[in-house]
């Protein structure tokens, strides 16, 4: 499943499996948690979350359980599954080398 | 793999519960948007301003749910319902068009699908023996011309089997055609002696009564015999007394034992089994090669290494026995590419050439979509402007396309039922397991295979093709104009391309023709019109020696027939050899010197009258008489080409002749007479020599007796077959016409010439229909401008030559190339072709006449149009 994405893509990916590692969450808990975790620098639109959810969804890293959220409402949450962790900790250690080697030409020039 | 089985439910649930998945999606924005708008209200904003702003913050909703929707496969789902129902309606619009593509698809698929019947069935499939695949056969290789003969020699065997660690079982078995009395009357039968480790090799045990116990199988005993169960059906009704009944054979009475499970009938047709070297004598000579070979692999053992144990084994009796085994060795093969080895190359041309055909039919149908397409720009461009992506229309089209393909090949799949059964009807005789021919599972997916593939094939071309649409110019010219000159390029390319694959089918008909014509012109050295063959045998009851009076009465009395002219017998009329071996002039040899290096000879056995029957003229000397019988001095007649080769062209009337058969005495020379190709007429006549059936009479229990009459021998048949029971009512006998004989021949030769002919025909006619079909659509687009040149004065002539063309210049594209890949795809013919070079000019040169003249013939008829197209018409139109 080593499709190439893109950057932005990929990145949204990242952050998404990161949160849901913690705990399970819905959709807009994790856009929120987004903006906090990334003091606001990166504002994920809605437009781009959802389907990112979703296919993550299909590719069987997230799964997806309906619950009663904070708010008393059912909400669909979203976990982490076993293959999932597997993604993320590549995609972590991927980002890792890159955002080294970037940072390695930034300085350097 | 639990990542997989998660994926396949969602989408399943996709395509299944669509409305669930549909609702939660809502429900999953309901709760965000929900969620944004208290936080707004939080914020201290009213509730006007927080929905609103919550709205902004989640986009385009209408969009944003698309995706998701895209995400979980919900909209591919739907588009495939969408684009077969659009399909299904584009076709129905389009009755002629959808019918005219299905049918020339389904004529290719058909076509494929039943030769692939036939490649199945006699290649492909397992034999249906017990570990078939450890069945091999072992047969004679000669190490000086790589070559092999199925026949092996009785001691070498005895050798292979009791030297070999390979094998956990080995057998020789001698097949034959002999008469049997099993019921009230003699017939001929197909039976085989084998050794007794013979059933072992195959896993078969007898369904009733018992094999061949040890004492039955022991020399010289022979009473036991063992029947095969559609013999035990049609001759003791399946009744369990048959056993312990006894057949005659061979003079014999043989006891019934056992009974082999239904459809075991190795080798060939064979109904009655017994013990070797029992009834018959097994031959003890190392050069007399008269029985095959057939073993079973211990399991885990490769054949390449029971093959280079079996060299080693071979090694050392050359060593050992130089005089007979001097360059010679043994070949392994697996007992169904032995079956096959013979038809293989001819089943896999056939194979290739339909497969040609078939790509010709697809770019028939690419072509016919593309025409189509052409009316459908502006549909198209108008979907592009709707806002439907390249990849979206290129499904859609393709959709189309594979429900052509589908509804093709469930049509193609009737075509093949009767087109495995026209093959089978056609096919030579000798195919083996040609029977289990039909459309069946492999079959079938073979068809769904070759669907899918003319689908990629002439789907993909039109599709991506007409979204190089520029939406603007689309839509503004509507649909007759923006089919460019790049489309027409491109027609013309894939019906270039159809003409190509035609000529290389052509060329490969026209080649085969003229090795099947060169086949027939071939002199055989004998006149086959007006000649009757009954084939006899004496061996039921009557020893050999009882045999002969019966013999010559027949002989005679048959010649004195009304309507015959002569009549004669011989142990093998031409085309069936059935002993060969070293010949010795002027010496009478000993045993030890039969050496299988020695200049070889046909050894024939004979009667007077024969040549004269067989129109084979006696060139010097005299042909053999009354007098030549068993009491007289041996003697021999020869044929032309044995003086040419031992005599040096002097004259061998007096010499002697030696050869290894039942004696090595020399025979006096009393005549000569005209060569014969007695292996068919693809291989030159070989040295022979004549001998007199009444001087050997122990291999002459079956002769076929050859009657010259003197009109219609069909009509004689009858007349024949009751003289015969009236002299001997004992003797069953087979009757043909020689020439019905011969053309079983070459029956195999007629069979892919015949099919190859057929195929190039089909090929042809569909790479003439696209010519047609390009350059009248050249002439639709280009009336406008035919008209302004006819209103400027051109005349018709020179707008029928313009538009001729055309055409021609597709031809001559197809015809370079084609011809190029006939020169390369040739070669692939092989030993097929006779008489003719497989880059014969005659052949390729006609091709390339004839197809020049069909499409000139094919652009033709648009052409005229073209030069009648009336300017006033032509230009109001634009």
């Amino acid at each position: 499943m080593s499709k190439p994405t893109d950057l932005v893509q990929g990145t949204l990916n990242l952050l998404i499996l990161k949160i849901v590692a913690l705990e399970p969450m819905h959709g807009w808990a994790i856009a929120q948690r987004i903006k906090q975790m990334s003091s606001e620098v990166l504002q994920v639109g809605q437009s781009a979350l959802y389907p990112a959810l979703h296919k993550l969804e299909q590719q069987g890293w997230i799964e997806a359980e309906w619950k009663a959220s904070e708010t008393n409402r059912r909400a669909k949450y979203y976990s982490l599954t076993r293959s999932g962790r597997k993604a993320l900790n590549q995609e972590a250690a991927s980002w890792e080398r890159l955002s080294t080697a970037i940072s390695a030409i930034v300085r350097s020039a | 793999m639990r990542r997989w089985i998660t994926q396949l439910r969602l989408i399943l649930r996709s395509l299944f519960r669509r409305k669930q998945v549909d609702l939660e999606l809502d429900e999953e924005f309901q709760y965000h948007l929900g969620r944004e708008i208290d936080e707004g209200l939080n914020r201290g904003l009213t509730p006007e301003a927080a929905r609103y702003a919550a709205r902004r913050a989640m986009g385009a909703l209408a969009k944003n749910r698309e995706e998701c929707r895209d995400m979980s496969h919900l909209t591919l789902v739907e588009d495939l319902f969408r684009d077969f129902q659009y399909a299904t309606r584009s076709l129905r619009r389009n009755p002629g068009f959808a019918a005219l593509a299905v049918l020339i698809a389904a004529l290719g698929i058909g076509a494929n699908t039943a030769v692939f019947g036939v490649v199945d069935a006699v290649i492909l499939k397992p034999l249906s023996y017990r570990d078939a695949d450890r069945i091999v056969t072992l047969s004679t290789l000669w190490k000086k011309t790589g070559a092999d003969q199925p026949s092996v020699s009785v001691p070498d065997y005895h050798d292979w089997h009791d030297r070999n660690t390979s094998f956990e079982a080995m057998a020789y078995f001698q097949a034959g055609d002999t008469a049997v009395i099993a019921g009230p009357t003699a017939e001929f039968a197909a039976d085989a002696t084998v050794t007794n480790e013979f059933f072992k090799v195959f896993g078969v045990q007898p369904v009733a009564g018992r094999g061949f116990s040890e004492e039955e199988s022991k020399s010289g005993s022979g009473a036991a015999a063992m029947i095969s169960y559609s013999f035990w059906q049609s001759h003791y009704g399946e009744e369990m007394s048959a056993l312990g009944k006894t057949l005659q054979l061979g003079g014999r009475a043989l006891r019934i034992v056992g009974v082999l499970p239904p459809g075991f009938h190795f080798p060939a047709k064979t109904d009655i089994w017994f013990p070797a070297n029992t009834i018959f004598r097994e031959s003890t000579i190392r050069a007399a090669h008269n029985v095959q070979v057939i073993g079973k692999l211990k399991p885990g053992v490769a054949l390449e290494r029971a093959q280079s144990e079996m060299t080693a084994i071979g090694d050392r009796l050359e060593r050992q026995f130089p005089q007979s085994n001097g360059s010679k060795n043994v070949r392994l093969r697996r007992l169904r590419d032995d079956m096959v080895k013979d038809v293989r190359l001819m089943l896999y041309l056939l194979l290739g050439a339909v497969g040609l055909v078939l790509l010709v039919a697809c770019g028939n149908v690419a072509n016919l979509l593309l025409a189509k397409a052409s009316t459908r720009g502006r549909e198209i461009a108008l979907r592009a402007a709707m806002g439907a992506g390249r990849a979206r229309i290129v499904r859609q089209l393709f959709t189309e396309s594979m429900l052509l393909a589908l509804v093709a090949g469930a049509t193609g799949v009737v075509f093949a039922l009767a087109g495995s059964r026209a093959l089978v009807l056609l096919a030579p005789a000798n195919v083996p397991r040609l029977e289990n021919t039909g459309v069946d599972g492999p079959a079938l997916g073979f068809a769904f295979a070759a669907s899918v593939l003319a689908c990629l094939v002439f789907g993909l071309v039109p599709a991506i093709r007409t979204t190089r649409v520029e939406v603007n110019t689309a839509i503004k010219h509507g649909a007759a104009q923006n089919a460019g000159a790049s489309k027409s390029r491109l027609r013309g390319a894939l019906v270039a391309a159809e003409i190509a694959l035609s000529v290389v089918l052509l060329v490969g008909a026209g080649l085969l023709m003229r090795s099947f014509a060169a086949l027939h012109d071939v002199a055989l050295g004998f006149k086959p019109q007006h000649v009757l063959l009954m084939e006899t045998s004496v061996t039921a009851h009557m020893t050999a020696q009882q045999a002969m009076p019966v013999y010559k009465r027949l002989i005679e009395e048959i010649g004195s027939m009304p309507g015959v002219i002569a009549a004669g017998a011989t142990r093998t009329p031409p085309g069936a050899v059935r002993s060969n071996g070293p010949y010795w002039v002027d010496e009478a040899p000993m045993p030890q010197q039969i050496n299988v290096n020695r200049p070889q000879a046909i050894f024939s056995f004979a009667g007077p009258g024969i040549f004269a029957a067989l129109g084979v003229p006696v060139q010097s000397g005299r042909e053999f008489d009354a007098s030549d019988n068993f009491e007289a001095p041996p003697r021999a007649i020869v044929n032309q080409a044995l003086v040419k080769r031992a005599f040096a062209g002097q004259d061998p009337i007096g010499h002697t002749i030696a050869v290894a058969t039942d004696s090595l005495k020399p025979m006096t020379i009393v005549g000569v007479v005209g060569d014969v190709r007695q292996l068919g007429p693809a291989s030159e006549p070989a040295p022979e020599v004549y001998m007199p059936y009444e001087q050997h009479p122990t291999l002459s229990t079956f002769l076929t007796i050859a009657a010259r009459t003197t009109s219609d021998p069909g009509q004689m048949t009858g007349a024949l077959r009751r003289k015969a029971r009236e002299i001997a009512p004992d003797v069953p006998v087979k009757i043909t016409t020689f020439e019905d004989r011969l053309s079983q021949n070459v029956a195999a030769p007629r069979f892919r010439t015949l099919l190859l002919a057929i195929f190039a025909t089909i090929a042809v006619a569909l790479a003439m229909a696209g010519v047609y079909g390009v350059v009248s659509f050249m002439v639709n687009q280009r009336t406008p401008e035919i008209g302004l040149r006819i209103a400027l004065g051109a005349g018709s002539r020179g707008v029928l030559k313009m538009v001729l063309l055309q055409g021609v210049r597709l031809v001559i594209a197809g015809l370079a190339v084609g011809l190029a890949g006939a020169f390369a795809a040739s070669r692939l013919l092989g030993t097929m072709l006779f008489g003719v070079k497989p880059t014969d000019p005659l052949t390729y040169g006609a091709v390339a006449g004839l197809m020049a003249l069909v499409a000139l013939a094919a652009s033709y008829i648009p052409a005229r149009r073209a030069a009648r197209v009336d300017p006033l018409v032509a230009l109001r139109h634009e």
